[in-house]
């Protein structure tokens, strides 16, 4: 009898051990399956082409910045809104002109074509598309720009934002931009591509995707 | 036979003692200078330990660690609270040719390793504690 109890007390007791030792990683287990699949990514990679060939990588998961965010009070964010300082807008109604955008059909809003660059400002299937290529242009051993020379890409940037996550961003008051209600709207979305920006010295990406690492 | 059933006692305890202080985790924190004569610290502790000291810390130095992180503490809060949804996770990772730094979830655990010229720095923390910690210091705090 004594016999039986101690092997039921051992059996117990290993039992009993391994539950206690297991139960953190089922409970981290659980919540990993339960993340992966609803769970929205904002990556951000920055490669630099300089002599360290520096390489930055940044995940961060919506619903935790989402979170975060309303706790930063410094400086121009304050509850997940950053203030936007009047002078800077040099006299642009930002919102107005978001809401004569959003009632207009897809299209071509601004086309610049200068010497330097080329600015194109359009909507298209629901997103905002801003591309800025700049220029160089071909040099003489002066220094100075060969006349009918060629021009190269100096840099290329790319951004590509759902209407509705712009439309979140000018929800707030005038003067302030809404980076959560951004953020909740964006999570709405499907994987895609927000920002890329290519110039001599560095590459930037930012995407939106379900995957909790950037490779 | 007494004393064979107060050894499995006694083993018993001690058993159970080892398994409640380590389901929690250990945090482990490296740092190793590469300059001659520079400091190598090891250590781990047990995560459940870290709350349990925190009751022996008096409460005027207690009151002054709040008072500076005052600010940092509800940020941290929400930030250990969310990262529980998310065990396995690289948040940043920085990469040169000199430099290598990371910020990731693993099992639970935050892991912080920097390596650069002058050092080696890896600490390991469960997430678990630091919530433990910032729930055990607002108490204390609220408390006074």
């Amino acid at each position: 009898m004594t016999a039986h109890f101690r092997k039921y007390l051992k059996s117990f007791s290993i039992a009993a051990a391994a539950a206690m030792l297991f139960t953190p990683l089922a409970a981290v287990a659980q919540t990993a399956s339960t993340t992966a699949s609803n769970d929205r990514w904002l990556h951000v990679r920055v490669v630099s082409s300089d002599n360290k060939g520096e390489t930055v990588r940044v995940n961060v998961p919506l619903e935790l910045a989402e979170k975060v965010l309303p706790a930063i009070n410094k400086d121009r964010l304050h509850n997940g809104k950053i203030t936007i300082d009047r002078s800077e807008m040099e006299g642009v109604d930002c919102r107005a002109l978001l809401a004569a955008i959003k009632d207009t059909k897809d299209g071509e809003f601004v086309t610049v074509q200068a010497h330097d660059s080329d600015v194109k400002v359009a909507k298209q299937g629901g997103y905002m598309l801003v591309h800025v290529v700049e220029k160089r242009w071909a040099e003489g051993k002066d220094g100075k720009e060969i006349k009918d020379g060629k021009s190269t890409e100096k840099s290329r940037v790319e951004v590509k934002v759902p209407m509705k996550v712009v439309e979140a961003l000018f929800s707030a008051g005038k003067d302030e931009l809404d980076i959560v209600a951004a953020l909740r709207a964006l999570s709405a979305h499907g994987d895609t591509e927000l920002v890329s920006v290519k110039d001599e010295d560095n590459t930037v990406r930012v995407w939106l995707d379900s995957k909790n690492s950037s490779d | 036979m007494i004393l064979a059933k107060l050894a499995l006692g006694a083993v018993g305890t001690l058993a159970f003692a080892t398994v409640y202080t380590f389901r929690e985790g250990t945090i482990r924190v490296d740092v190793d200078e590469h300059r001659s004569g520079g400091s190598h610290v090891h250590f781990w502790v047990p995560a459940t330990v870290v709350p349990a000291a925190l009751h022996f810390v008096p409460d005027d130095k207690l009151q002054e660690a709040v008072d500076r992180a005052h600010d940092a503490l509800p940020l941290v809060k929400i930030v250990a609270e969310e990262l529980e949804k998310y065990p396995n996770a690289d948040f940043v990772q920085v990469d040169s040719e000199d430099q290598h730094v990371k910020v990731s979830v693993h099992s639970g655990k935050i892991h912080v390793d920097v390596q650069d010229h002058d050092n080696d720095v890896h600490v390991v923390v469960p997430v678990a504690t630091i919530q433990d910690v910032i729930e055990n210091i607002g108490n204390r705090s609220h408390a006074q």
